[in-house]
């Protein structure tokens, strides 16, 4: 049976998923949940996901949510090297990861809230806090140009996990106006930017998942 | 040679970490950075955390940093065959799941209490309440998903067709938890409000892991 993606085309985190599938060459159905109607607080998905948030999967009857705890699951069921194996390899991609959703996604996402998100539930950007979270961001990213000046990517010189959760935020912060992942002030920054948001596995969800 | 811990007695994450080094009886040595002076963002110790946080560890030559890495590693490396990190594929699924929650759905409130009611005042700065009252109602309403889980479930990890049983993604609640509960605020205590959380809360600050590093790492 077919893995089964409940979330929504636009979501940042059902996309995150979306993107990791692509790389996986794992088919899935999407099945579109309302966010506007309220969907994802009726009883039958707090059902499957109590915190009534998107995405979840039901891959054959196995239900997921949480989206890095989905892609783990397809990667690690598929043998992949997206997550490694060896012993120090793995700790540096759980580095990776961790610094992803503390260093990143923490500033990233919390734009992304103000800027848009906010809006479409009727409320008012807070600039003040915008520049704040920015500010922050951007320090941290001076980090980010330290580790990526020695290795092509955040976990070492491959590809993992990590460098992909970044894309579904990371997109959205030049719609933002903020050009941090691109203007090339910090150039390694801006070469793993291009690199990660240049696959086709990206190019095929960044705008649907 | 012994793991080296390099952090601070009253960092939460130094504390997250001793936990976990506890739990598999690994011993280490805690080498002070001293936060109070800045230390941890000096030249010497960006090398080694460019972020320049605390903790990381030595672990004969091997450095690594991010507390819940460290932890992972740990278990990875010390406690293979632990329970603490679940190795079949839907049980270390359900564990990821339970990790994201606590790193999505707990930590950035649990952490925004924490900053506004114990570390600004400790310095002499005013807590912002309006950014207090707002986390709080928002770690409220997903400690109620919690306490959804926890009724069917003694630990967040696992389901009801297999056995629920301690993790790294409960252990990991506990340094910002308890800082919500020092500053005041009994949302995990409360058994009135939800038993579930209360109870599961209860069995994690009892472990005596917890009781060795909760006043200091």
């Amino acid at each position: 049976m077919v893995l089964q993606l409940v979330g929504n085309p636009y979501s940042t985190c059902t996309r995150r998923v979306a993107v990791v599938c692509k790389e996986l060459n794992i088919p899935y159905e999407l099945t579109v949940i309302d966010l506007s109607k309220g969907e994802q607080k009726s009883p039958e998905f707090l059902a499957k996901q109590p915190f009534g948030q998107i995405p979840y999967i039901d891959d054959d009857g196995f239900v997921l949510f949480e989206s890095r705890a989905i892609a783990r699951y397809l990667a690690t069921k598929a043998g992949s090297a997206l997550i490694p194996k060896d012993l120090k390899a793995q700790a540096k991609f759980e580095q990776a990861a961790s610094i992803e959703l503390s260093n990143f996604d923490a500033f990233a996402s919390a734009i992304a809230a103000e800027k848009v998100f906010k809006l479409l539930r009727g409320g008012k950007t807070d600039d003040a806090r915008v520049q704040e979270y920015a500010a922050a961001l951007d320090g941290k990213l001076d980090a980010y140009d330290k580790i990526l000046s020695t290795q092509k990517y955040l976990a070492g010189d491959e590809l993992t996990l990590a460098d992909l959760f970044h894309l579904s935020y990371g997109a959205m912060l030049a719609p933002c106006g903020f050009s941090f992942l691109e203007d090339g002030k910090r150039p390694n920054v801006a070469r793993w930017w291009k690199d990660i948001s240049s696959r086709p596995s990206w190019q095929a969800v960044k705008d649907k998942a | 040679m012994v793991l080296k811990l390099y952090g601070h007695t009253v960092s939460s994450a130094t504390k997250r970490v001793a936990c976990i080094a506890n739990e598999l009886k690994v011993p280490y040595e805690l080498v002070t950075i001293d936060l109070f002076s800045g230390e941890h963002k000096w030249a010497a110790a960006l090398e080694k955390q460019p972020f320049g946080e605390l903790p990381w560890i030595d672990d004969g030559g091997f450095v690594l940093y991010e507390s819940r890495a460290i932890c992972r590693y740990l278990v990875a490396k010390y406690g293979p065959s632990s329970s603490l990190v679940p190795k079949d594929l839907t049980g270390n699924a359900k564990f990821e799941q339970a990790a994201s929650i606590e790193i999505c759905n707990f930590e950035p409130y649990a952490h925004v209490i924490a900053i506004e009611k114990l570390i600004k005042p400790a310095s002499g700065a005013q807590p912002d309440e309006t950014m207090v009252k707002e986390n709080l109602d928002v770690l409220s309403s997903k400690l109620d998903a919690y306490e959804v889980i926890l009724s069917k479930q003694t630990y967040l990890a696992g389901d009801a067709s297999c056995i629920p049983h301690l993790t790294l993604a409960d252990l990991f609640h506990l340094p910002k938890g308890a800082m919500v509960t020092a500053a005041g605020i009994n949302v995990l205590e409360d058994s009135n409000d939800r038993p579930n959380v209360a109870r599961w809360w209860k069995a994690l600050t009892s472990r005596s892991s917890w009781r060795a590093v909760k006043d200091g790492a």
